[in-house]
């Protein structure tokens, strides 16, 4: 299978994901923002389908549109501070309907289906992507290592993170817009729909298992490589859909953590 | 008692914060200088968090002012330790050991960018003996109890060995002696070290004999229900032990 140029790229794919997804997914869960990543992937639909319109290249429009939501997103939660799904709601809906608008305006050529980005297509995945990954997975790294403890001390509660004198506004927006790049970058590969099971569900398992705040990317690096590569095999085998046989390895992984721990 | 100009960490001068239009604070003017333990009760409901969170600026005051000192004694910086209420704000389910939460203590101590030399781990190492965790170190802090996780935030300020402690009722659920030995320690840096301390406490009574500042906030006659005031706003007594 390794012969196939397509398997190659979806495997290079893969392991760059699985080395993001733990960092992102650790910090959004604990900011209890698990669902915003849902909502920015909904958002990037309509991202993608706008820059289809508009006849500009799909993954810059794409970015720019979700960089200003998730600035939004920050507003917002800070206007309905203790309803903070509501925002969630709006914009996950909102998102969604703009995207199928859009499509429907689009009737330059019937070569886009929105099922390709509902879905993913990670077999699909161009060189060019995997170079985008591979600087985005080298971006997130060195901003995790730079920035561990301001935001080990943010996450942990930003009032006490105010009073030592972080400039915790600024920090929430800066998060809150590599999520959306990152969003943006991985929407097309796994889809739209997928796409916050891939970035949490690794840290949601690895929480579990490990003591420490290190260990639980270090852990859960581990566990998204395990469930990504054995689902793109298992698609590959069975002929199943990536991103779904990816989250249903995680999910399997979550199901037996839980029985015996 | 170290005499004379002593530097002003806290002044809060005509404060007055409404929640909406409630009026929940009313004329409230105190100061907290270096060397000071001050501690600040009331009433339940008498807003004392809301207090807290006005001077640290977690809140904005509706009117009048507050001024947090820039620099300490030394001239450096002024660190700020503050420790929420706990039930209110104990992170519970973060992934992290007791070590690593009590090391997050010497973060803004410059450490933000660079590794913990040998002198932060002996701090960390020491504040976490003076509440009797060291031992514990390598638990999760969701698995400790309510009393060990308040230990623990302690210890984690206790770490940071900031200029300035705002403590909100840090002792709840404490047994006399833990107390006693609380007291004790925080006269003793605010004696000999020159550290401002400034706590909400109900148990006023015990900690007499530590404290050397008292700052009380009462309800004023026929003013509206939840507005409060200072007592001692009009006296501005500078004298040290104005209890009550």
């Amino acid at each position: 299978m390794f012969l196939y140029g397509f398997m190659q790229r979806a495997f290079q794919a893969s392991i760059l994901i699985s080395l993001i997804a733990p960092m992102l997914g650790l910090f959004l869960i604990l900011r209890r923002q698990s669902l915003m990543a849902d909502t920015l992937s909904h958002v990037s639909l309509a991202g993608v389908s706008l820059g289809l319109l508009l006849g500009y290249d799909p993954t810059w429009v794409n970015i720019l549109v979700v960089v200003i939501v998730a600035g939004i997103l920050e507003y917002l939660r800070k206007v309905y501070r203790t309803y903070s799904e509501i925002s969630i709601a709006i914009l996950m809906s909102g998102g969604m309907a703009t995207a199928l608008v859009l499509m429907g305006l689009n009737d330059s050529g019937a070569t886009v289906s929105i099922q390709q980005f509902l879905f993913g297509s990670i077999v699909t995945i161009s060189v060019q992507q995997v170079w985008m990954l591979l600087i985005l997975t080298v971006v997130i790294i060195v901003l995790y290592s730079i920035f561990r403890k301001p935001m080990y001390t943010l996450t942990f509660d930003e009032e006490t993170a105010y009073t030592a004198g972080l400039p915790i506004q600024f920090m929430s927006v800066m998060f809150n817009i590599l999520t959306g790049v990152t969003i943006a970058l991985i929407m097309p590969i796994v889809g739209a729909l997928l796409v916050s099971a891939i970035l949490i569900l690794p840290a949601a398992i690895s929480i579990r298992l490990s003591k420490s705040f290190n260990g639980v990317i270090f852990i859960g690096i581990g566990v998204a490589l395990i469930g990504m590569i054995m689902g793109l095999m298992g698609s590959y085998y069975l002929g199943t859909p990536p991103g779904a046989t990816i989250t249903l390895i995680y999910i399997a992984i979550f199901s037996l953590i839980a029985v015996f721990k | 008692m170290k005499a004379g100009n002593r530097m002003q960490y806290i002044k809060v001068d005509d404060l007055a914060f409404h929640y909406e239009d409630e009026p929940v604070l009313e004329n409230i003017c105190f100061e907290v200088n270096a060397g000071d333990f001050a501690i600040l009760t009331g009433e339940n409901g008498a807003a004392k968090s809301t207090l807290l969170r006005n001077i640290l600026g977690l809140l904005k005051p509706t009117k009048g002012s507050v001024t947090l000192s820039k620099k300490n004694t030394e001239g450096d910086k002024l660190v700020v330790g503050y420790i929420p209420q706990q039930v209110a704000s104990f992170n519970a389910g973060f992934p992290s050991t007791v070590l690593e939460l009590v090391s997050s203590g010497r973060y803004p101590r410059g450490k933000w960018f660079k590794k913990l030399d040998k002198e932060d781990k002996e701090h960390v190492k020491k504040s976490l003996e003076s509440v009797g965790m060291w031992a514990m170190r390598h638990k999760k802090i969701g698995e400790l109890s309510g009393g060990q996780k308040q230990r623990i935030s302690i210890a984690r300020v206790f770490a940071m060995d900031p200029d300035l402690f705002i403590l909100d009722e840090p002792t709840t659920g404490m047994d006399v002696d833990s107390r006693e030995e609380f007291y004790k320690l925080l006269q003793h840096a605010s004696e000999y070290h020159d550290k401002g301390i400034l706590m909400v406490t109900h148990d006023h009574e015990e900690i007499r004999h530590y404290a050397n500042k008292h700052i009380e906030l009462i309800r004023k006659e026929g003013s509206p229900w939840r507005c409060f005031s200072m007592d001692s706003c009009k006296e501005r007594s500078k004298h040290p032990s104005s209890f009550h």
